[in-house]
């Protein structure tokens, strides 16, 4: 089995790719219940915002603060000023659909009207490597995993140790509970709307910055391998989408090694209708049968 | 009329038609009966795919280096049957996920399978010529029966593409009149009372998934039966939308605002669009096109979510002198009377419980 340490090594850098935008991806639905189709367009529009902003520089830090700057404040004005009118309303779940995929639509063709013809591109130059176990990995692909290892510590940290985490968590298992027992739930929405839109934000631009080039339909795919993740974890569940990204990430790499480099997505795509017919709650965590929407 | 206007109207007019087939049958599983099938496209896809490898000769027949399956060369209309067969079967594995989810996650799911299907494509070349895709699609009797001038040829066909826009418009309303109609008003309203009064659910769902698909399927066929050509970037998932785009702004489950839906917003915005010279650099006006697309679903979607045309309510006011009921609720009315119906939310239908 030669081909297995490849797999292990670049499933493992997917999977801290996707688990940045999983866990984002997640953290909102569960405390929202509001399928953000618009969130691709977010993390594709992150990587236009960090290659203007450093002038195509593929410096890991400036996507991190861009990225995390853009996407909080993009995903917080989308929150208050779309998602929630839209809610009060009374749009149903599919509306909502409706609505965030309209969104994610003029993102991505507006994207493409700013960019014209041309190509971008980060600068990614001649890059120290590594090689572990006949594996290369290059030094940008430890930083990112390095990375997505701190925001999942820092996520935990923030879900189990900060009032915020545990109003969060109150708000994604019962709305109504919690809000009979003091939890301002809109104030909780919002917050879980900002730290959403930061990590997609931070997941778009570490994605520009690794992958090199990017065009406005980049982030279209890499958005729904980490919806997979979110699902096969149980959606809402942002442990579950560590867990869900883990998988995704070597399934999709043992595709790509063993059937065809072009069947890494097909297959974790496929992944996700599998598991939404067999098993919707996804691998753990019980399923909320009464969803409320909450903007 | 000029030939370069007369070219352009006659295009306009068959697009139209071809459209129109495609948004009632998805009007008839989105708007009447409540399935989201954020998959539309593939259907069409399906058609499109059928019908060219049905008329075209096998793919060593060209010496192009071209590979996909079949090649059958079948004489017109052998080929738009094979097409409208093809969505039709296409909707049989795929109702699979109709039937297990509901709601916003069967529109996702559908929506992933889209996705699935292009890359799928794409990444098998040797299925249906990956990227490159079919080309040199015969036009039905060109040059032998019908004349061989593109101008004149054209008129022939949007007359033929209207006599079949005809007869589907007569099937759709047919099944939006009868009883089996009613049905699938009532599953979109309330699977409880359509289980409660002995219908399947299930089976008129099955059913109506795979006449939509028919449907896409055969206007696929037409379609590629006039652009002669078909790849993988004709039938991306946003394709859907657009469709969903034209049944919201005229008015789902109501076939004359499926008729105005799809002239303002395919024919007006996407394709009138398509043969103006192009300003500042190529794409550039068809990308606009698509961010006002996403601006009149969003539009619509908060100032008039039932549609420029709404549903028509159904009245059977002769049978209950005095009051006004609909046809939908004497159905429904033991479930509504009891209170069980109170909350049937749907989209733009303002919902009472305020959270």
């Amino acid at each position: 089995m030669t081909l297995l340490p490849g797999i292990i090594a670049f499933g493992l850098f997917s999977a801290c790719l996707l688990s940045i935008g999983a866990v984002g991806f997640t953290l909102q639905f569960g405390v929202t219940n509001v399928l953000n189709l618009a969130y691709g367009g977010l993390l594709t529009s992150a990587m236009f915002v960090d290659y203007a902003i450093g002038r195509g520089s593929p410096n890991i830090w400036l996507a991190l603060g861009v990225g995390a700057g853009w996407g909080a404040l993009s995903s917080l004005l989308f929150a208050r000023f779309i998602v929630a009118p839209y809610v009060r309303r009374g749009t149903s779940l599919v509306g909502m659909a409706m609505v965030t995929i309209a969104v994610g639509l003029v993102i991505q063709y507006g994207l493409e009207a700013i960019q014209g013809p041309f190509v971008y591109g980060f600068r990614v130059g001649a890059q120290s490597t590594v090689r572990v176990a006949g594996v290369t990995l290059s030094e940008l692909q430890l930083v990112v995993m390095g990375v997505a290892a701190v925001l999942m510590v820092a996520v935990h940290l923030l879900l189990r140790y900060t009032r915020l985490g545990l109003a969060m968590r109150a708000t994604a298992s019962h709305a109504s509970l919690a809000r009979g027992c003091g939890v301002s739930t809109d104030n909780v929405r919002l917050a879980a709307w900002i730290v959403s839109g930061a990590l997609c934000g931070i997941s778009g631009a570490l994605l520009g910055v690794s992958t090199g080039s990017f065009n406005p339909t980049s982030g279209a795919g890499f958005f729904i391998t980490l919806v997979v993740a979110a699902i096969v974890g149980g959606v809402g569940k942002p442990y579950g989408a560590m867990l869900g990204s883990l998988i995704v990430g070597l399934i999709s790499q043992a595709a790509a090694a063993v059937i065809a480099p072009q069947y890494n997505e097909i297959v974790a795509w496929l992944l996700l209708i599998v598991v939404l017919i067999v098993r919707p709650q996804g691998i753990f965590a019980e399923f909320a049968a009464q969803r409320e929407l909450v903007g | 009329m000029s030939g370069g206007i007369e070219f352009y109207v006659s295009s306009l007019t068959l697009l139209f038609g071809i459209n129109l087939i495609a948004v009632w049958g998805l009007d008839l599983q989105y708007g009447v009966t409540g399935i989201f099938n954020f998959a539309y496209i593939i259907f069409q896809a399906a058609g499109a795919y059928a019908d060219g490898i049905l008329s075209l000769h096998p793919a060593n027949f060209y010496q192009a280096g071209e590979t996909y399956v079949g090649g059958f060369h079948l004489p017109f209309p052998l080929p738009l049957l094979g097409a409208t067969v093809a969505g039709g079967l296409l909707a049989v594995p795929v109702s699979f996920i109709v039937r297990r989810l509901r709601g916003d996650y069967q529109a996702m799911a559908l929506l992933v399978l889209s996705l699935i299907a292009t890359a799928f494509v794409t990444a098998q070349t040797n299925f249906l010529d990956g990227s490159l895709g079919l080309s040199f699609i015969p036009k039905p009797l060109y040059g032998s029966v019908l004349p061989a001038s593109p101008v004149s040829y054209q008129w022939y066909y949007c007359a033929f593409v209207a006599f079949v826009a005809l007869m589907v418009f007569f099937m759709v309303r047919a099944i939006v009149t009868s009883p089996f109609g009613r049905v699938l008003r009532a599953v979109r309203d309330s699977e409880t009372a359509v289980a409660s009064l002995g219908r399947s659910a299930h089976r008129a769902r099955y059913i109506i998934f795979i006449f939509g698909g028919a449907l896409a399927g055969l206007s696929g066929g037409l379609f590629v039966q006039y652009i002669t050509s078909w790849t993988p970037t004709g039938w991306l998932y946003p394709e859907t939308f657009l469709f969903l785009t034209a049944i919201v702004v005229g008015g789902a489950a109501n076939l004359g605002g499926n008729v105005l839906g799809t002239l303002l917003v395919i024919i007006g915005i996407q394709e009138a669009t398509r043969f103006l010279p192009q300003v500042v650099y190529p794409g550039l006006i068809d990308s606009l096109d698509w961010v006002v697309i996403g601006l009149a679903l969003l539009a619509f979607l908060w100032f008039r979510p039932k549609g420029l045309v709404p549903e028509r309510r159904r009245t059977l006011a002769r049978f209950v002198p005095g009051q006004r009921r609909t046809a939908d609720d004497l159905l429904l009315g033991t479930a509504a009377a009891s209170g069980a119906l109170a909350e049937v939310p749907d989209i733009g239908q303002p919902r009472s419980d305020e959270s």
